[in-house]
């Protein structure tokens, strides 16, 4: 599983640093995931450490470190390089959402006062087909039905997330959002569970979502 | 034998097994309904009941359920309030349903309604929290039990809830299955989108025969050659069989007057859809007709004709 992300436009991220009205950076780049999807690593730091010196920042330093998104890594490593933290007063991370904030969780005591930045989006978690090709198969609902539904989610794979699909906006086993180009994620429940022999599955009248159950701010926190 | 409670004219139609013709009404985007209306009134003495139509496409419109009422008390002829699920969540919905009943709506047509993105808001937040078959379970349970989550309801709304079909489908066999779920979940009625294949529609009304569930087939009878080319052409999953393209082709193009344009395309409805009717109410397949062609309301004596009663 990967953290997909992609590049967020330039200009987006420089708009959001003037905004703060900040000069001296620490670039830390994530060497898994981004890394992966060619918005971070090695070559992400290098590429946007240059970019902010053309632009007249200057850079503190450009660290790419494994599991941004896990804070002992994070901690370990800021810490060794906090000399060139104390001079930055921002962060820009070429992370998933999750990297930024582990690293504002991270510095909360020592460095609250620096702002982390972010140069990318993160898209989804992703199925890698190969470098360049990632899909989501799954949005993480805490509820998992893919025993009963073939190992197809009908949660991510239908735009409408039904949980008794097919819709009238099926066409050939198309989906009507996407101009008929994406398969109807029901179809494939469908013809998964035909395969397998189970369509009596497929017939079952399933409830709603429990929306209850899937809260917010989720944790698992098991010691 | 237990005694099956109606609500509406069109429940007990069907409890009594008659074969009956429905309309629909598309109210737009606007507050003033009078245009529509009149269309109700010049269909109302040939349906028992016309279909209020919830922003189709997804491009918003006056809300159903208000529109729904407003035509049921201007022009004397019962609705049947078509709901999707695309905008409101289970809570709201719930709600609807008992002020659907208080503004004195009695018939609910469950769809799943058409995704944002298609419409003329797609930055809306696609809801679907239930779908088309938990819609009719829930209105179900607040009618017959007269609770939601368990929770009594003081005074239960009562109103028949429809089911939508597609003959069309491909693959038929995942949409079979699915109306089955629908006839499970409670469906009272169900309504077909529109269909023009005749082998087609007797293979997919025979399979969903089992689920004892009334049908009313859904028909669109074309008021001109631009309304059939434009339904061919735009109309995902349905094509409107080349011969009749050409025949409403030939009227436009060679009849010049007006009037006999008009009564030449009305009489190759009628003589299109009799026999299709017929053939299928004589194999026991239907239990009445939903013509979904709106603005058209002068088709309805012709259509009425169809039923013979």
């Amino acid at each position: 599983m990967v953290v997909i992300t992609t590049k967020k436009p330039e200009e987006e991220v420089f708009e959001a640093l003037n905004n703060f009205k900040v000069k001296n950076i620490l670039v830390v780049s994530c060497g898994v995931c981004a890394a992966l999807c060619q918005t971070g690593g090695t070559e992400g730091a290098e590429e946007w450490s240059e970019k902010l010196k053309e632009r007249g920042f200057n850079v503190t330093n450009a660290i790419v470190s494994d599991d941004v998104c896990d804070n002992r890594v994070m901690k370990k490593d800021l810490r060794k390089i906090d000399d060139d933290v104390k001079k930055s007063d921002a962060i820009l991370t070429l992370s998933c959402g999750l990297g930024v904030q582990s690293i504002i969780e991270v510095l909360t005591k020592t460095h609250p006062e620096i702002p982390v930045f972010t140069a990318n989006n993160t898209e989804f978690m992703g199925m890698t087909e190969r470098i360049g090709r990632f899909y989501m198969r799954c949005k993480g609902c805490g509820d998992c039905l893919l025993n009963e539904t073939g190992g197809i989610c009908p949660f991510t794979t239908c735009a409408k997330a039904l949980m008794n699909g097919p819709c009238g906006g099926m066409v050939d086993g198309k989906c009507e959002v996407g101009n008929y180009e994406k398969d109807c994620g029901w179809i494939l429940i469908y013809n998964r569970l035909k395969e397998l022999g189970r369509l009596d599955l497929f017939s079952k009248l399933r409830d709603p979502l429990d929306w209850s159950k899937i809260g917010h701010q989720r944790e698992v926190v098991w010691r | 034998m237990t005694e099956v409670k109606t609500y509406s004219k069109l429940g007990e139609a069907l409890s009594k097994g008659e074969f009956i013709l429905t309309g629909e009404l598309e109210p737009e985007k606007t507050t003033d309904l009078s245009h529509t209306i009149q269309e109700a009134k010049e269909m109302a003495p040939y349906v028992i009941a016309a279909n209020v139509t919830d922003s189709p496409l997804g491009i918003v419109t006056i809300n159903s359920m208000a529109a729904t009422h407003l035509i049921q008390k201007a022009a004397g002829l019962e609705c049947v309030w078509q709901m999707t699920v695309r905008d409101v969540n289970k809570l709201g919905i719930a709600g609807m349903i008992m002020g659907a009943h208080a503004l004195g709506i009695r018939n609910v047509l469950s769809l799943t309604g058409d995704h944002p993105f298609l419409g003329d808001m797609p930055e809306s937040k696609p809801v679907f929290d239930l779908d088309s078959a938990t819609l009719i379970k829930l209105v179900r349970e607040m009618v017959d039990n007269g609770s939601i989550n368990g929770n009594e309801i003081e005074a239960p709304p009562t109103l028949h809830v429809g089911a939508a079909a597609n003959p069309n489908a491909e693959p038929m066999g995942a949409e079979i299955l699915k109306i089955g779920r629908k006839a499970e979940a409670g469906a009272e009625f169900i309504q077909t989108q529109v269909v023009y294949d005749l082998d087609r529609t007797i293979e997919f009304l025979s399979e969903i025969k089992k689920y004892k569930v009334p049908v009313l087939l859904g028909i669109f009878p074309m008021k001109s050659y631009g309304i059939a080319k434009g339904f061919d052409t735009f109309v995902p999953g349905v094509s409107v069989p080349k011969e009749i393209l050409a025949k409403w082709k030939s009227v436009k193009k060679e009849v010049t007057d007006k009037k006999q344009q008009k009564e030449l395309y009305d009489q190759y409805n009628y003589e299109f859809f009799k026999p299709f009717v017929t053939e299928l109410r004589n194999k026991n397949l239907l239990d009445g007709i939903h013509c979904m062609a709106v603005h058209y309301p002068r088709i309805f004596p012709k259509l009425k004709d169809i039923i013979g009663n």
